[in-house]
């Protein structure tokens, strides 16, 4: 039998249709099939729980401080710092990228097919709403009207077109639209909220804005977590030509009881080609924004104030330099660059009396050659007393503060927030407004009367059952009312 | 106000207590007219769940009432805080483990008022419980906000949404439970499986756009606080692995041979990514580590 079924399709099939020879059908096929997966609900589930997992992994393991993998020695160095906790499994989640997941091959590869499958879902439910809303099928076939969820069947002693005028003017009320079709017996639909099927589509398409405003950020905005400036320096704003910013004065305060910060504040003005703009106070929670670039109050430490002058008395540097690394032992670490000089200049503060080469009230300096890394001399200096080192006069004036900034520029931003109010309004339209139909069936009698059976599929849940009674009764009710007048 | 805020938290958790005590016995009283219903004795049910007498029913009505007192004593506690803090009472674990039990008794009553399954309250409560026993174990005091805390919209915003978030996915969680417990023609005694399964659905659909809302506003808040919408922070990540498992249960419950168990189980994985969002900040650090506990 098999067999049979088998050997009548090859010789149906022996000579193969001109159109499906040449391979283009082919290729046609394989797009289909590729749009078929995209489409289905199932691949897109699939995607949304394993981004879930890998996420859910990011929270769970250990993520490596951005930059760190980029460089090899820091990366072996921050490796072995959690070796005690993953043990051997410390190289093969490395591999795995794991410790990046953010950044992973595996995350970008499902975000990638996941935003497609949403592309897809997206375009492909395009045409089915449009149908719903704009050509929704009105003749439904009697059988609906007595298995429907909700039906009701009425017979009234008036003719049918009393009842149709009377059951349009009712719908019309509750805020339906009436669409009909005569072929003898009249078919109705009613529909409220007719645009709230576009929310779903909204919503998705929402998510493609957010997903397009952060690929904006990532390719076109930049971001700078480590902008230091100490107090009474200026520095040039990043990306806005002839702007800079000066750091006023720094303030942390902390509660007296439990020693917790209370308020970080950075006293900051913005001059445009030495005019000053603006001064204004830089909080946590108070960014200053100017010419699309945006300045955050992240971070702060201790500051040395140097000058350092050359033989004639010209000054080669001055300014605070931010002492925001630490060394072992404690000492606090900060540099500065002497180009002309080919130098690299480093400041180290003792925290503590326990450095024999630094005393309190001191900073040591340490020149570096700049091409090489190679040390060329290090002394520690006293505060206010200038003291030539390799033929400069270096002076550690006094103690500061510097402000760590983060500095952001992201064109994307306004795309996200989009998309958010987009997505927002899209969910609470999806699923707060619901689009109501009600089908009908308009049928006159022999007796002169007519009679209206009307259904929908709503769900149980929402309310739905209760208008559908009011309907009914409010049918009936302006039906007789219209009789009697 | 600090003190009436404590004895309002104490009278809070007294009264949902003796709420959950009126469950149980509620839910005993139902085991027993099953019992009678299989012995033969005409047992008749309503609207209300299970009938036997006119004790049963008066036992649910009262445990009705002592948990919307609790509720009501909750909601006080926590205006009191307000006023003594002079910001949204959830700054710290304390505050905001009495606001979210608050969150929960509220999404369970708003369910309860719809479809009289206190059943549910029987697993409902204990959650609000557990989360009023953990919030008297953590420091009360009040304390000054650390900075990044010191915006006073966004802060009551922001948390205020997550309430009524994670209090609708509990009582999702308690029905997915109810619906994983009986067989899928369901038990004499327990609401029905479409019930359950129709409750569940609606507290995501109330909870699921209150949880985007809160995502949102939480990346609203980190531009404003650290310049950056998004940043992989451990909070704001376990936020949105939530998101995708309620996002994957809406997806399923629309899909033939996803509907029912595995809804379910994709209902009870959300809650615990909840229960992880809200507690991941006491152990994997992280910019929202301002717990009170440090």
């Amino acid at each position: 039998m098999t067999q049979n079924t088998r050997t009548q399709k090859l010789a149906a099939g022996a000579v193969p249709a001109p159109g499906e020879a040449d391979g283009v059908a082919g290729v046609d096929s394989a797009l289909e099939q590729l749009w078929h997966v995209l489409t289905s609900m199932k691949l897109a589930l699939v995607l949304m729980l394993a981004f879930a997992a890998l996420t859910l992994v990011g929270t769970l393991v250990i993520q490596a401080p951005a930059g760190v993998m980029e460089d090899p020695q820091a990366k072996s160095q921050w490796l072995a710092g959690i070796r005690p906790r993953y043990g051997g499994w410390t190289d093969i989640l490395d591999r795995l990228q794991v410790f990046t997941i953010f950044t992973s091959f595996w995350l970008r590869a499902i975000g990638a097919l996941l935003a497609a499958s949403l592309v897809a879902c997206t375009v492909h439910r395009i045409p089915g709403t449009w149908r719903t809303v704009a050509r929704p099928r009105i003749d439904v076939g009697p059988a609906f009207f007595e298995h429907a969820p909700q039906h009701e069947a009425m017979t009234f002693h008036r003719p049918s077109d009393d009842v149709l005028e009377t059951t349009r003017r009712v719908f019309r009320r509750h805020g339906y639209r009436t669409l009909s079709l005569d072929d003898g017996t009249i078919h109705l639909y009613f529909d409220r909220n007719r645009w709230a099927p576009w929310s779903g589509l909204v919503a998705h398409a929402a998510i493609v804005v957010i997903l397009a405003g952060a690929m904006v950020g990532s390719l076109w905005g930049f971001r700078d977590g480590n902008f230091m400036l100490a107090e009474g320096s200026t520095s040039a704003i990043p990306k806005v030509a002839g702007a800079t910013i000066t750091l006023n004065s720094f303030k942390d305060t902390y509660s007296p009881t439990n020693g917790q910060p209370l308020d970080y504040v950075s006293n900051v003005t913005v001059a445009q080609n030495g005019a000053p703009i603006a001064t204004q106070d830089v909080r946590v929670n108070e960014p200053l924004r100017y010419q699309g670039v945006s300045f955050y109050q992240s971070f702060f430490g201790p500051a040395a104030v140097v000058t350092v002058k050359d033989a004639k008395g010209a000054i080669v540097y001055a300014g605070g330099v931010p002492l925001a690394w630490e060394a072992t032992g404690g000492n606090k670490v900060g540099t500065f660059a002497l180009p002309t000089q080919g130098l690299t200049a480093w400041v180290v503060a003792t925290t503590g009396t326990d450095d024999p080469a630094i005393k309190p009230g001191q900073v040591a300096i340490e020149l570096y050659r700049a091409d090489t890394g190679d040390p060329v001399v290090q002394k520690s200096i006293d505060q206010g007393v200038a003291t030539t080192i390799e033929g400069l006069t270096y002076t550690f004036e006094r103690e500061a503060k510097f402000t760590g900034l983060s500095v952001a520029n992201d064109p994307g931003t306004p795309i996200v927030w989009l998309g958010c109010i987009l997505l927002v309004v899209g969910f609470a339209v999806r699923m707060y407004v619901p689009h109501r139909r009600i089908w009908g069936r308009l049928a006159a009698r022999p007796d002169g009367g007519s009679s209206l059976a009307i259904a929908a599929v709503g769900r149980r849940d929402s309310g739905f059952d209760a208008e559908f009674t009011t309907l009914v009764t409010d049918i009936r009710q302006a039906v007789t009312a219209a009789a009697r007048s | 106000m600090g003190k009436m805020a404590e004895y309002a938290f104490v009278a809070g958790t007294l009264s949902t207590f003796l709420a959950l005590v009126g469950y149980v016995f509620y839910a005993l009283s139902g085991v027993r007219a099953a019992r009678l219903a299989a012995a033969g004795v005409p047992v008749t049910t309503g609207r209300v769940g299970f009938v036997v007498g006119p004790r049963t029913t008066s036992i649910g009505h009262y445990a009705t009432l002592l948990g919307w007192l609790g509720f009501a004593l909750l909601g006080a506690s926590l205006v009191f805080r307000a006023i003594a803090t002079g910001h949204g009472p959830f700054s710290n674990m304390y505050e905001f483990s009495i606001a979210f039990a608050f969150g929960i008794l509220g999404a369970y009553y708003w369910f309860e008022q719809r479809y009289h399954q206190r059943v549910l309250g029987l697993l409902a409560l204990p959650v609000a419980l557990a989360l009023l026993a953990y919030a008297a174990t953590v420091p009360a005091e009040i304390e000054p906000l650390v900075p990044a805390l010191q915006n006073n919209l966004l802060l009551t915003v922001h948390v205020a949404t997550a309430i009524v978030a994670y209090g609708s996915f509990t009582v999702a969680f308690a029905a997915a439970l109810l619906y994983l417990a009986q067989p899928e023609t369901g038990r004499w005694g327990l609401p029905k499986p479409e019930v359950l399964d129709e409750i569940g659905y609606r507290a995501i659909v109330v909870g699921f756009p209150f949880l985007t809302l809160v995502i949102i506003l939480g990346a609203l808040w980190a531009d404003v606080a650290w310049g950056r919408y998004w940043g992989w922070d451990p909070k704001e990540t376990a936020s949105l692995v939530t998101w995708f498992i309620y996002g994957a249960y809406l997806h399923a419950r629309v899909m033939r041979g996803w509907r029912g168990r595995k809804a379910a189980i994709l209902l009870i994985i959300g809650f615990a990514a909840t229960l992880l969002t809200y507690f991941g900040n006491l152990f994997f650090g992280g910019l929202h580590s301002y717990s009170g506990l440090g």
